[in-house]
């Protein structure tokens, strides 16, 4: 219950740090909305020259795209505080925590959430998923509807626990930006189309180095079903909604162990 | 009185890479790094009982701050033991800090962009603070500390004694039987510095609050310290009173004389050289003086000598224990 206060009040004060910059909020939003925007587009233009890639029409594709977005949109303030968290050590930040009474990770979560980029990605995430769920064939039923959720969930699990890996990272480097944006952020540009698209090493990193192919592509595969599908195994995407639990859980283990090396050496 | 902190022969040592100047010495710096050892406390023991306000000082780089971040659970000391209420601090984290309040002068831990009463509230729930006594304890801080004016300006719009008047408070609203200040007075005026003591002052008498203070202000350990601690290249060299060491070590003595013409002259003896007596009768042997007032020692004076070695202080293990 009181941890439930503690994320209440974080997030109530998010919410009244971007409502003393009214203009500047609404400007960042668009920015973030036009600039992810631009993915798209890209997209859009090169399936008006070849119609499919692998076999996926462009409203699948979008739908692809969406779930990264939609899922995107909740991690970035859920987790915002871990994204700088070099930064976090570095001034200082962190040993604040450390003499407060509660756990580490619950007073970083929802901490300075980004609630530009969630509503840039979200507004996103929600035209895209607007656009193509009608136009992709789906059954929506009480299972779809379900699977759907649960899938959402765990891509937001599976990022979330990738950042906390990132940050556990600090404990041991001090400066992580540049592996966290090799293995992030290209890897999410990858998550953006279909995986079979791509050699057989990116493939593998992508389902099971930074797992962005449980995020969209296996959970999509559900409820589209296309021919590509063929070259991976099934249980893939049976699995996809609870893999997010286990990289969470996995990254929770970590970070617990990592935390341990900044009692003995400090910033 | 029973022991509130008792600190048993703690270090704290770091392993610094050594770097050298120069290309090449920069490419061998990433493959081959040379490592010494910095000694940030060593071989420190103290032991603080309920209610005490200790004033705890060094120079830069002493080990003040590393010595606070053992004591509030932030490192492990690698060697030694801390035992505060009865808790290993750095073992038993998350109960242990219940009882603690903690200033870091530099750092502040308010949000920037909302009023100051949006973090307390933050803490509210962060320690479980009933309503009743969150209410109180906020009412009477605000009042003593004179914040009703600015509780609810967005802390970026505070000036630098207004924010730290209310990163005092947040550290304080959950009645901590016990207070790490570290340099909770760096950079402010005369006016801010007064109110931040006897604030401090008033929080311990009411409240037994038992106080850790660092500071490079002596103003603040005179008016504010029972007893003072200094720490130097991470050794403990003083543990006692402020009284003591003034009159210990204060040798030189400063003479204001006012003359039968009206003129001033200001003198400083060094007793050591010759006593109050022989200083005196030489004064009054040479000079029509109409009025005299011998100054007592600045400790601002004293702790320089200190600090550069003029003065050398007795075996501190023999003192204040």
């Amino acid at each position: 219950m009181g941890e439930m206060r503690i994320t209440l009040q974080s997030i109530k004060m998010s919410f009244r740090t971007r409502l003393q910059y009214r203009v500047d909020t609404l400007v960042a939003t668009l920015a973030v909305f036009i600039r992810e925007s631009a993915n798209i587009i890209a997209i859009y233009l090169a399936l008006l020259k070849f119609d499919r890639i692998n076999g996926w029409n462009v409203n699948e594709m979008l739908f692809l795209y969406s779930m990264l977005f939609l899922t995107y949109a909740f991690v970035v303030s859920l987790f915002a505080d871990l994204r700088q968290f070099s930064d976090t050590i570095r001034e200082g930040r962190f040993d604040r925590l450390l003499v407060r009474p509660r756990g580490l990770l619950l007073q970083l979560i929802l901490n300075n959430a980004d609630l530009i980029a969630t509503a840039g990605h979200g507004t996103l995430g929600i035209l895209l998923f607007v656009i193509s769920a009608g136009r992709v064939g789906i059954h929506w039923n009480a299972a779809t509807i379900l699977y759907y959720i649960a899938a959402i969930i765990s891509g937001i699990l599976i990022q979330g626990g990738m950042f906390i890996i990132f940050s556990s990272l600090c404990f041991y480097f001090v400066e992580t930006n540049s592996i966290r944006s090799i293995f992030y952020w290209n890897m999410r540009k990858f998550a953006g189309y279909p995986i079979s698209i791509y050699h057989k090493v990116i493939q593998v990193v992508l389902i099971y180095v930074v797992p962005f192919a449980f995020v969209n592509y296996f959970p999509a595969q559900y409820l589209l079903r296309k021919a590509d599908m063929a070259n991976y195994n099934e249980v893939y995407i049976y699995i996809a909604p609870v893999v997010g639990v286990v990289v969470y859980a996995a990254a929770y283990l970590f970070w617990r162990v990592s935390v341990r090396r900044y009692y003995s050496t400090g910033n | 009185m029973e022991n509130m902190i008792m600190v048993q022969d703690i270090k704290k040592y770091y392993k610094v890479a050594k770097r050298e100047k120069g290309m090449a010495a920069s490419l061998r710096y990433l493959f081959n790094r040379k490592y010494e050892i910095k000694k940030a406390v060593d071989d420190v023991s103290f032991s603080i009982k309920r209610g005490e306000i200790v004033g705890f000082i060094g120079p830069n780089g002493a080990g003040k701050s590393t010595t606070i971040k053992i004591l509030s659970g932030i490192l492990y000391p690698d060697a030694g033991d801390v035992n505060i209420k009865g808790y290993i601090p750095y073992k038993q984290r998350k109960q242990y800090v219940k009882n603690i309040g903690v200033v870091f002068g530099q750092k502040s831990q308010l949000n920037w962009d909302l009023p100051l009463i949006e973090s307390f509230e933050l803490m509210k729930f962060i320690y479980k603070i009933p309503q009743e006594k969150y209410e109180k304890n906020l009412k009477q801080f605000s009042e003593l500390l004179d914040m009703e004016d600015f509780i609810n300006q967005p802390v970026r719009q505070l000036s630098l004694g207004q924010r730290m008047r209310g990163d005092i408070v947040a550290a304080l609203l959950h009645s901590p039987e016990i207070v790490f200040l570290d340099e909770p007075t760096i950079g402010l005026d005369v006016v801010a510095k007064e109110k931040i003591r006897e604030f401090i002052r008033y929080i311990n008498a009411k409240e037994k609050t038992t106080i850790i203070f660092t500071t490079h202000d002596m103003q603040d350990i005179e008016k504010v310290c029972d007893r003072l601690i200094i720490i130097d290249k991470g050794k403990k060299i003083y543990d006692g009173s402020i009284e003591q060491i003034k009159n210990k070590y204060a040798n030189s003595k400063t003479i204001e004389i006012l003359l039968e013409n009206d003129e001033k002259e200001i003198q400083t003896f060094d007793l050591n050289v010759a006593p109050m007596n022989t200083v005196m009768e030489n004064l009054f042997a040479q000079k029509n003086i109409k009025d005299i007032s011998i100054c007592e020692p600045e400790i601002d004076g004293i702790i320089r000598d200190i600090y550069e070695g003029r003065v050398v202080l007795d075996d501190p293990t023999a003192e204040g224990n």
